[in-house]
């Protein structure tokens, strides 16, 4: 008798939760929430009838010796389960990602650290053996045109390297990751720093320079709040090398897209 | 004579030569590389569990003493019978914490030598000194609480209890010093303007260095889940015991036990989020950086799974107060004023609102705060307004309905993306209900969780002094409630943990010592999820084992007498 009232508990509920869940997906589509979100909602009304379910559930059994172990037991895998799941299920990034960022990132610390210089010894080593390995074996099977010629074409390919200074910026703007507080070309940015596609035009390289390592010395107008709190890190000063400030002073300096309204510097001291 | 002693000498002198340049010419030992895992899983692995033993034995003592105060004050034999019985199970795994720390080490300088040596000449005071011999000295006093306890009791109990909070004084000063070093990592010391940290972190003294600004959050954070943590590890023993009980006295006795735990445990546990809150802001105004890191980007759906596990322990806590009170005869009768039950229901978007318009530390939201929980206890007294009440159980489903609307809003995020990065319109919040994923609501709805919680344990103490209770006699799907609250607080710590750990990004000093090993990335949710949980089975599996050999459920000598219909005021 109880099993059976309470199975109708279960339906009537069951019911109600599925009723309120398609009127909050209703209502979501309505109000332009994204597909993912009308499903959350509707998984949250669920949630809802399954608590009202589990409070008007019979009083449970008493288990005891093999029976209290083995349910214990798939209990547990029960909540392993649920979790492992619940967290598989959320959007995961892909580490690969980030670790070419991290990459990038640490490679000229890497290379200025004792480690870094040992392996970059051995890497200059290996690579200078096996030049020299190739340059005897052209000397002896080519005449000396060809040796100059082979010499050349090894020391030569330092286009990559010299590189385009404002396109290296742009990969310091990425890595710094300063695109989670300023916006620029429509995206990144919570309100957190100001916009940016303007900024060459309002701002010289030396005063970029300086908001970057100083970031006190400058305040962005209508961002009061912000500078007080010293939202803008003071870290950069320390972390980042002078090539990589000067690629990322370059890069800011060439942002001027006028069409943008970019709140006015104000010199702070 | 001279010729022997010359020769000896020289004899000497060749060796020692001879051993010097063998030693010099050994290569250096292949570097460590940890099979399956990698190394910094391994690390992260054996940390975790070591941290969660160190939170037992830290924990389970704050809550002995508090029990046996309790006991001593109100002659009540149970209460000592609890504190003894959660110190038997410290004792045992206080091994376990020491096993574990020396894993931790071992592994560490293994995997990341350079790195681990750098932090121990920071810290060397710390780690060579201060802190063995507060362990030395906790491991002395806890071990003399423990086996004076039978010794020292009527006249001597005052003596006993004063043991036992020496023995917490000592405890929590050994966490505040641990976690010198570990707030370190995250947010080392400051340099003034025009110094570079490099240079000032090599000069700055001991204090310096550990009154960074993560440290002092960091320490009551960790107070009070340690507490938390007792609470509801002194539940999961009262489960088992419970489960494993022969007669109806030993059920009365766990039963109980498993109440107190959980009450402990909750109230703790209100005070949570606030500490959590704290740190977070600490850590964003070490460097605002960290904040969308751990919000917006990588860590971001590691807060929204933390949100759901809140959200499930709030609901669990207070679905064992409805089982609690499903047992009490006379509970039909207890009413709550009608206005407490509508001042839950405009909580979340009262407070939303109100700090929205004056976010902390702004006070003038304390005034909406104040009127929405001091206003139905005033109208509640106004003739001709206090007819206006609701049941028990009544307020209690409300109080239900209201968890899964603030559970709901504490898990909105603003967009289903692992990064920011790869935000679009598809998966973001619509333009008009970004709010809802804003700090305002969140904090509106951890709020209404702590409040509802609050109103809940006011009602079933209400309860429980009109109403007359019959220990023993509770739901066995309690027991169920108490195991997973147990279960779930030591995985959301394994959680929180990796969530502090990775705000490192990659370094191991947060600005200072950068990571150089490829392993150096966050890892994805999906595969922290499956460490927490192997880290949670393990140290479940010890925890239950301690239990069991120590306690043996249905072996003890039956104590309190036999479980019977009485009102609890009597007691």
């Amino acid at each position: 008798m109880a099993n059976q009232s309470f199975m109708k508990s279960v339906l009537k509920k069951t019911t109600i939760g599925i009723i309120i869940g398609v009127i909050l997906v209703v209502a979501a589509q309505q109000t332009h929430f994204p597909q993912v979100f009308q499903v959350m909602f509707f998984i949250y009304a669920m949630l809802g009838a399954f608590v009202f379910i589990l409070l008007d559930a019979p009083a449970m059994k008493r288990l005891e010796g093999i029976k209290a172990v083995v349910a214990l037991l798939v209990f547990y895998v029960l909540l392993s389960g649920l979790y492992i799941a619940g967290a598989s299920i959320l959007p995961q990034f892909d580490p690969g990602v980030e670790a070419g960022k991290i990459e990038k990132v640490l490679k000229m610390r890497k290379a200025k650290s004792q480690q870094g210089k040992a392996e970059e010894l051995i890497a200059r080593t290996k690579e200078l053996d096996e030049r020299a390995k190739a340059i005897s074996k052209l000397l002896r099977s080519l005449g000396a045109g060809a040796q100059v010629e082979a010499v050349a074409t090894s020391t030569s390919g330092g286009a990559a390297a010299s590189g385009d200074i404002v396109a290296l910026g742009k990969e310091q703007w990425e890595l710094q990751e300063c695109y989670n507080c300023h916006k620029l070309f429509g995206s990144g940015g919570k309100k957190r720093g100001p916009v940016m596609d303007n900024i060459g035009n309002l701002m010289t390289p030396e005063q970029l320079r300086e908001k970057l390592l100083y970031p006190k010395k400058w305040k962005a107008e209508g961002f009061d709040k912000q500078y007080k709190k010293g939202k803008m890190p003071d870290k950069y000063r320390d972390l980042m090398f002078d090539e990589e400030i000067d690629a990322l002073v370059a890069f800011l300096a060439s942002l001027k897209d006028t069409s943008v309204t970019t709140p006015k510097p104000i010199k702070m001291y | 004579m001279k010729t022997l002693h010359r020769s000896v000498w020289i004899i000497f002198g060749l060796m020692v030569c001879g051993a010097a340049v063998a030693y010099a010419q050994v290569p250096d030992a292949p570097a460590v590389d940890f099979p399956y895992t990698g190394n910094r899983t391994a690390v992260w692995v054996v940390a975790n569990l070591h941290i969660l033993f160190a939170a037992f034995i830290l924990g389970a003592p704050i809550f002995a003493v508090v029990a046996e105060w309790l006991g001593h004050k109100n002659n009540d034999p149970k209460y000592d019978r609890l504190a003894k019985e959660v110190i038997k199970v410290t004792v045992i795994l206080y091994s376990m914490t020491a096993l574990t720390g020396g894993l931790f080490l071992f592994v560490l300088l293994g995997t990341y030598p350079d790195f681990s040596t750098w932090l121990i000449k920071h810290f060397f005071l710390v780690f060579a000194v201060i802190y063995p011999l507060l362990f030395i000295l906790e491991t002395v006093i806890l071990y003399t609480y423990f086996y004076s306890w039978d010794s020292m009791k009527g006249s001597l109990k005052g003596r006993h209890i004063a043991l036992g909070i020496l023995l917490n004084i000592v405890g929590t000063v050994t966490l505040f010093v641990i976690d010198g070093p570990t707030s370190f990592m995250n947010t080392p010391a400051k340099a003034a303007e025009g110094v570079s940290l490099f240079e000032f972190i090599q000069t700055a003294t001991l204090w310096d260095k550990m009154s960074n600004f993560s440290w002092m959050p960091l320490n009551l954070h960790r107070l009070v889940g340690n507490v938390t943590f007792g609470g509801f590890i002194a539940g999961l023993i009262a489960a088992y015991m419970f489960m494993g009980s022969k007669t109806d006295e030993e059920r009365s006795y766990y039963d109980w036990m498993g109440f107190v735990g959980n009450m402990i445990g909750v109230g703790a546990l209100l005070l949570l989020p606030f500490m959590g809150y704290l740190l977070a802001c600490e850590l964003c105004d070490y460097d605002a950086s960290i904040c969308p890191y751990m919000m917006a980007d990588q860590l971001s759906m590691f807060f929204e799974m933390q949100g759901a596990m809140i959200g499930l322990i709030f609901l669990a806590s207070n679905y064992y107060i409805w089982l609690s009170l499903k047992r009490i005869e006379g509970v039909e009768n207890i009413r709550m004023s009608g206005f407490v039950a509508l001042a839950v229901l405009v909580m979340p978007a009262v407070m939303g609102v109100a700090w929205k318009m004056f976010p902390p530390p702004e006070w003038q939201s304390l005034i909406y705060l104040a009127a929405l929980v001091f206003a139905p206890m005033l109208l509640g007294r106004v003739p001709g307004l206090k007819n206006f009440t609701v049941s028990a159980f009544t307020m209690i489903k409300i109080g239900f309905l209201m968890i899964v609307v603030a559970d709901a809003i504490w898990m909105t995020p603003h967009g289903f993306v692992p990064t920011q990065g790869l935000a679009t319109h598809d998966l973001e919040l619509p333009e008009w209900a970004t709010e809802l994923a804003l700090m305002p609501a969140k904090n509106a709805a951890a709020f209404t969780l702590v409040f509802l919680t609050i109103v809940n344990y006011i009602m079933y103490n209400r309860a429980i002094k009109r109403g007359t209770i019959i220990w023993g006699k509770i739901d066995f799907a309690s027991q169920f409630v108490l195991i997973f609250l147990a279960f779930s607080a030591i995985w959301t710590m394994g959680l929180m943990g990796t969530v502090r750990s990775l705000t490192r990004k990659y370094y191991h000093v947060y600005n200072l010592v950068p990571d150089f090993t490829p392993e150096a990335f966050t890892p994805t949710l999906a595969y922290s999820a499956w460490w927490i949980t192997g880290v949670t089975i393990v140290f479940y599996a010890v925890v239950s084992f301690a239990i069991l050999v120590t306690l043996r459920p249905g072996g003890s000598k039956a104590v309190v007498p036999k479980g019977s219909p009485v009102p609890v005021e009597a007691k």
